[in-house]
C-alpha cells in the first residue's frame, strides 16, 4: 500500500523543475569544461575542475533523490536542533576556524570543511518556514520581530566572521519568506518608511563596522576610481568577456578572454563571464529566461503545496536561488558590489552542489506530497 | 480500492504569490536589460577592448647601418650589449628588487632608481621592461643571471650597441651614438625610450639613412603576458651601409704622421671634393660614449688639448703664408704684373711702425713668383697696400673663405675674413680700418682666420678649373660645385706653376715635400700666435702655446693620381720645419716612399695641365675693375 502511494507520488513531483534543473546542470557543466581550458604556447589544457564538478553533481542528484523520499514534514520536528546546532557551530568558528581570505569560515571535519553559515542558512530557512507556518495571517508586530529576531542571531554571528555576502543572503532569504507571508498594514507603512531609510542606516551602522577590505568593494562600486588596481582589473574583464561575446557569442570554448585567462575566478564565481563570452545576448538571454523558468517552477510548488510550513519551505528555497542568482550575475556584469556569490550549477563548489541538490529534493518532496490521500 | 484526492484546504498568500512573480519578472528584465545594454549597445566597444587586451605590438630593432671606408673596411658596426630592464608586472616587491639589482651590479642603488622613475614616468604598459642599467659588463651580466630566479620581474635585454672598429682613428669624422634625448624624441617620434640616435659626425648627419626602420611583431598573449601567437605585421628594415671616401690606410698613416702633435691633415681629390683623409688630433675613441662611461667622458671635456674638438672644421687658425695664394691671385687680378718688383729689405715702415720680413736682413728684388715661393712678406705688404682692404674682403670671400665649406659633419665654422665691417663689429672703440692692418691681413695674421678644410677647397679650385667643391665624405655622393672661385685659368696657371717652383727651387719653402715620382707644389705658411716683438724666438724658446702654428698646402700629381693636401700643426713652430716631414709622410702613403729629394723632370705642359688648361689658350687678364664686380658678385652668390 504504501509502496504504491510511493510510486504514485512520483508522478506528481514537479516534473518541470527536475528538467530544468537539468538543464542548468547539464550547461554548467559544458561551461564549467570551457571554463578549466587555458591556452598555452602549445595548445590547450584543463585544469580539472571540471571533473570533480561533475562527480558533485552525481552526489548532489544522489541527495536530490533522498530528499524527494524524505517526508518534508519531519523537518518541522527537525527546524529547531538544526539552528541551535548551527548557531553552536557558528560560535566554535573563532575557536577552532580555519581561516580563509582573512576570514574565519571553516570548521575542519576530517573528511569534509564544514561551513556553518551553509548550514545556518538552511537552518534559518527551515526555522524561518516553521515559525511563519504558524500563522494564518499577515504578520503583526509581535510576529515579525520573533521571526527577525530568531533570524539575527546567526545574521550577526556570520557577519563577525567576517562574511558579509552570507550574512546578507541569509537576511534576504528571510526576508523573502516575511514578504512572502505578508505583512498587516501598519507594518508595511513602517517598512516603506525604513527602506527609505536604509541608506542612512547602511552609511551610518553597518558601513562603518565593515573590514576595510569590504568597504573597499562598496567604495569601488559606488567610486570606481577607488577601486584597487587588481579589483578594477577583474571586473573590467569580466565586463570586456561578456560585452565581446556580442549577438551570438564567440563559440564554446573559443572566447579569448576566457583561455587567456583574463577573466580571474572564471570556474567559480565569475563563470557566467566565461558563459556571456561565448554565447553572446541570445545564449545569455536564453539561460536568464531558464534560471526565470527553474525559479517559477519552485514558486509553483509554493503554491501548489498542501500545507503552510511545504509552500513557506519552497519560498525559502525560492529565495535561497533567487538572490544569489541576481547577486552573482548581477556583480558579474558589473550592476553590484562584488560580494563572494557562486552562481548555482555554474559556479564550481561541492558543498554548493549538494545543498543546491538537497533543496531542490525538499522542494520535490513538497510537490510529490501535494496531495491528501484518503483510503476509501 | 479507491483513492480520493484531496487538497488540505490550504491557500497560499495570493499577494505573495504576486511577489514571487513579480520578482522572476523583475530578475529577468533587469539581466536582459543589462546584456541587451552590454553585449548589443556596447559589443563593440568591449570587442575592440579585448582585442588590445591580448595582441600587443613588440618593436623589433633594426639594425643601425655599417660605415665603411672607401676599401670596405668596417669603421661603425653593432655588436651586441646587454641592459638590465625590470617588468613592472612580475616584480612583487619593486624597492627590494632595485635594491638587490644595485648590490648585484655594483650600480649606486639611486642611479637605478633614477633610471627606473625615468623610465615609469612615460611607460604605462605593466609588462613593458623599463630600463635599470642600459650597459652591463660581462661580469655584472653574469652575476645577475645567476641570481635571476630571485630577483622576479629583471630581465635582461641584449640590443644592438654601436661600436668603432678603428676607434680614435675616426672619431671625429663618424662622432657617436647615445640615448635619444628629450629633444631627439620630440625630432624623431619613431624612436622610442632608450633607443640610441645618432649625436656628432656623420652618425647624426647621416641619421636618417643608417637609422633603418624597427619592425613590428604582434603577439597573441594571455593574462600573464605569456605570447602564445606571433604574427609578424612588417618585418624591420635595416639602416643604410654607407661607403666613405675616406681610406682608413691613409687616414692611419697620416694620423702616425701627426705623432703627439695637436693637429690635422686633409687629403682631398681635388677635382671632385672627395676627401681621402680627415685627420684631427688629439683624437678620443668613440666607443667610449656609446659605453655610457660617464668618467672617461669627463675626463675627455676637462683635457686641455681639446681632443673633443674636430679641428678640421671646428677650429678656426690665422692661415699665415699660405693666405699669400689667393693674395696673389687678387693681384694677378687687378691687374699686377707678374714681372713687377718690389724690394725687401726684410723690413719696410708704414707711418712710424716698422713691419717685417720673416727674413732677417731680406729677399732682395722680388718679383710676385719669386715672393711666393720664397714667401716674401715685404713684397705682400707694399702690394696689398695698393690693392686695398675692400678688394681683399671681396676676392678673399668669393673665394670661398669666411662660409662655410658644407662639409658632411655638424657644427662647422665659417672663419672669417677681414674687412672693415669685421672690423666695426670685432672692435667698436676703434672701428677704422688701419692701413698696417691691411699689411697684417696680407700675409694672413691679424683677423685672417680659416679651417683646414676650407684650404684644402680653395687649393683644389687651383687645380680644377676654379670649382669651389663641397668636401664629400659619402662615397656615393656626386660632386656638389658650392661656387666658383674668382680666377681665370692664367691666374690659376701661374699660381699652380709658383707652388711648383716652392717644392722645386732652391730656396722654396715647401722643399720638403719634393718627390722624383711625381710633380708636386706647395706653400708653407707659419702663423703667429702672438704678437711679434722685436727679436723672433725660436720655436723650441717659447712656450707651447705661443708657438706658431704651422701650415703646408700641398698638392702632388702621380699618373693618373691627384691630390690635396692641407697639414696644420698647432703650435707646431715652422711650416716648413714642422708639418713639411708630416705632408712628406702622407704623400709616401699616396704615391710610395720612392723619395730621392730630387724634383721629377716633367715638362711645363704637365705642369700645366695641372692647372687644367693647354699652354697657348690662356687669354689675357681681365680689367682690374672688371674684375673686383665680378668677384664680388661670386661673393654674393656663395653667401646665399
Amino acid at each position: 500500500m504504501t509502496q504504491m502511494m510511493d510510486k504514485k507520488r512520483i508522478w506528481h513531483a514537479n516534473w518541470s523543475l527536475i528538467l530544468f534543473t537539468l538543464l542548468l546542470v547539464g550547461i554548467g557543466l559544458a561551461n564549467l569544461y570551457s571554463a578549466c581550458a587555458i591556452r598555452l604556447e602549445d595548445g590547450i589544457t584543463f585544469r580539472p575542475f571540471y571533473q570533480r564538478q561533475l562527480g558533485f553533481v552525481g552526489i548532489g542528484l544522489g541527495c536530490m533523490v533522498l530528499g524527494m523520499m524524505f517526508d518534508y514534514r519531519k523537518l518541522e520536528h527537525l527546524a529547531l536542533p538544526l539552528f541551535i546546532l548551527s548557531v553552536i557551530l557558528l560560535l566554535l568558528v573563532p575557536l577552532i576556524g580555519r581561516e580563509a581570505g582573512g576570514a574565519q569560515r571553516w570548521i575542519p571535519l576530517g573528511f569534509i570543511n564544514l561551513q556553518p553559515s551553509e548550514l545556518a542558512k538552511i537552518g534559518v530557512m527551515i526555522l524561518g518556514a516553521k515559525m511563519l507556518a504558524a500563522s494564518r495571517t499577515s504578520l503583526g508586530w509581535k510576529k515579525f520581530f520573533t521571526v527577525l529576531g530568531m533570524g539575527l542571531v546567526p545574521v550577526v554571528l556570520v557577519f563577525a566572521q567576517p562574511d558579509l555576502g552570507t550574512a546578507i543572503i541569509i537576511l534576504m532569504i528571510l526576508g523573502g519568506m516575511i514578504i512572502f507571508r505578508g505583512l498587516k498594514p501598519p507594518l508595511v507603512k513602517v517598512g516603506i518608511i525604513f527602506i527609505l531609510l536604509s541608506p542612512l542606516l547602511i552609511w551610518q551602522v553597518i558601513y562603518p563596522n565593515l573590514k576595510p577590505y569590504q568597504q573597499q568593494r562598496i567604495k569601488s562600486f559606488v567610486d570606481p576610481s577607488a577601486a584597487s588596481r587588481d579589483a578594477m582589473f577583474q571586473r573590467n574583464q569580466a565586463l570586456i568577456a561578456i560585452g565581446s561575446g556580442q549577438g551570438w557569442g564567440k563559440g564554446w570554448m573559443d572566447g579569448p578572454q576566457n583561455n587567456l585567462h583574463f577573466i580571474r575566478e572564471k570556474h567559480t564565481d565569475y563563470a557566467i563571464a566565461v558563459f556571456g563570452e561565448e554565447r553572446g545576448f541570445a545564449g545569455s538571454v536564453a539561460l536568464v529566461t531558464l534560471f526565470c523558468l527553474f525559479l517559477y517552477s519552485i514558486h509553483a510548488t509554493a503554491r501548489e503545496a498542501k500545507d503552510r510550513f511545504g509552500s513557506m519551505l519552497c519560498v525559502g528555497v525560492f529565495f535561497y536561488f533567487f538572490w544569489q542568482i541576481l547577486i552573482n550575475i548581477g556583480m558579474v556584469a558589473g550592476m553590484m558590489p562584488v560580494v563572494g556569490v557562486p552562481l548555482p550549477f555554474f559556479s564550481h563548489g561541492g558543498t554548493a552542489m549538494v545543498v543546491n541538490f538537497s533543496l531542490l529534493g525538499i522542494v520535490l518532496s513538497v510537490s510529490m506530497r501535494r496531495f491528501v490521500f484518503k483510503s476509501a | 480500492m479507491r483513492i480520493e484526492l484531496e487538497p488540505e484546504g490550504y491557500q497560499p498568500p495570493r499577494m505573495g504569490l504576486l511577489i514571487l512573480q513579480g520578482f522572476v519578472l523583475l530578475l529577468f528584465c533587469l539581466l536582459v536589460l543589462r546584456l541587451w545594454y552590454l553585449q548589443i549597445l556596447r559589443g563593440d566597444y568591449y570587442e575592440r577592448q579585448a582585442h588590445s587586451n591580448r595582441w600587443k605590438d613588440a618593436q623589433i630593432y633594426a639594425n643601425r647601418g655599417l660605415i665603411l671606408d672607401d676599401n670596405g673596411v668596417i669603421l661603425a658596426e653593432n655588436s651586441p650589449a646587454y641592459s638590465l630592464a625590470l617588468i613592472r608586472e612580475s616584480c612583487p616587491d619593486i624597492p627590494q628588487t632595485l635594491a638587490g639589482v644595485s648590490r648585484l651590479t655594483g650600480i649606486p642603488f639611486s642611479v637605478i632608481e633614477r633610471n627606473f622613475n625615468k623610465a615609469r614616468a612615460v611607460s604605462k604598459q605593466s609588462f613593458a621592461p623599463l630600463i635599470l642599467a642600459p650597459s652591463i659588463g660581462f661580469e655584472q651580466l653574469a652575476r645577475v643571471e645567476s641570481q635571476q630566479q630571485n630577483l622576479p620581474g629583471v630581465t635582461i635585454l641584449s640590443r644592438q650597441r654601436r661600436y668603432y672598429t678603428q676607434g680614435h682613428l675616426f672619431a671625429h669624422v663618424l662622432g657617436y651614438v647615445s640615448i635619444a634625448s628629450d629633444a631627439d624624441h620630440k625630432k624623431f617620434p619613431e624612436l622610442s625610450i632608450g633607443d640610441t640616435v645618432g649625436k656628432q659626425g656623420l652618425e647624426v648627419v647621416l641619421e636618417d639613412r643608417l637609422r633603418g626602420i624597427k619592425g613590428l611583431n604582434a603577439f597573441e598573449v594571455d593574462v600573464y603576458g605569456r605570447q602564445l601567437v606571433k604574427a609578424v605585421e612588417h618585418k624591420p628594415r635595416g639602416g643604410e651601409n654607407i661607403r666613405l671616401s675616406l681610406d682608413a690606410d691613409l687616414q692611419r698613416a697620416a694620423m702616425a704622421a701627426l705623432g703627439d702633435n695637436a693637429g690635422c691633415v686633409v687629403v682631398m681629390e681635388p677635382d671632385t671634393g672627395r676627401l681621402r683623409a680627415l685627420v684631427t688630433a688629439p683624437s678620443y675613441d668613440n666607443n667610449i660614449i656609446t659605453a655610457n662611461s660617464g668618467p672617461e667622458w669627463a675626463k675627455l671635456l676637462a683635457n686641455p688639448r681639446h681632443p673633443l674638438h674636430n679641428r678640421v672644421i671646428q677650429s678656426v687658425y690665422p692661415p699665415g703664408s699660405v693666405w699669400k695664394l689667393p693674395m696673389a691671385n687678387m693681384l694677378l687680378a687687378m691687374g699686377v704684373e707678374q714681372s713687377e718688383s718690389v724690394h725687401c729689405s726684410g723690413e719696410t715702415k708704414l707711418g712710424n711702425r716698422i713691419f717685417r720680413c720673416w727674413k732677417k736682413g731680406g729677399h732682395g728684388r722680388m718679383n710676385m713668383t719669386r715672393a711666393l715661393v720664397e714667401s716674401c712678406d715685404v713684397y705682400f705688404y707694399l702690394m696689398c697696400e695698393r690693392a686695398g682692404i675692400d678688394r681683399i674682403t671681396a676676392f678673399a670671400s668669393a673665394s670661398g673663405f669666411g662660409k662655410l665649406t658644407g662639409i658632411d659633419l655638424p657644427y662647422e665654422k665659417a672663419g672669417q675674413v677681414p674687412g672693415r665691417e669685421l672690423k666695426r663689429r670685432t672692435f667698436p672703440k676703434d672701428p677704422t680700418w688701419h692701413t698696417g692692418e691691411t699689411y697684417n691681413t696680407s700675409i694672413g695674421q691679424g683677423l685672417t682666420l680659416v679651417t683646414p678644410v676650407q684650404m684644402a677647397v680653395y687649393v683644389s679650385s687651383l687645380l680644377n678649373g676654379g670649382k669651389l667643391f663641397k668636401p664629400l665624405l659619402v662615397d656615393d655622393d656626386g660632386p656638389v660645385i658650392r661656387g666658383m672661385a674668382p680666377s681665370t685659368d692664367s691666374q690659376r696657371k701661374f699660381i699652380v706653376e709658383a707652388m711648383r717652383r716652392t717644392v722645386e727651387d732652391r730656396g722654396g719653402t715647401a722643399r720638403r715635400v719634393v718627390r722624383s715620382d711625381a710633380i708636386m707644389g706647395g706653400k708653407t705658411g707659419t702663423a703667429q700666435v702672438v704678437k711679434i716683438g722685436d727679436v723672433r724666438l725660436r720655436a723650441e724658446e717659447m712656450q707651447y702655446e705661443h708657438r706658431d702654428h704651422a701650415w703646408m698646402v700641398s698638392w702632388g700629381i702621380k699618373d693618373d693620381k691627384k691630390y690635396v693636401v692641407v697639414v696644420m700643426v698647432e703650435h707646431g713652430g715652422g711650416g716648413s720645419s714642422v708639418a713639411g716631414p708630416v705632408s712628406a709622410a702622407v704623400y709616401d702613403h699616396l704615391f710610395g716612399s720612392n723619395r730621392t729629394g730630387r724634383p721629377g723632370q716633367k715638362e711645363a705642359a704637365n705642369v700645366l695641365a695641372v692647372a687644367g688648361q693647354t699652354p697657348g689658350q690662356a687669354g689675357p687678364d681681365g680689367p682690374d675693375s672688371a674684375y673686383v664686380t665680378e668677384a664680388l658678385k661670386a661673393a654674393e652668390a656663395w653667401g646665399r
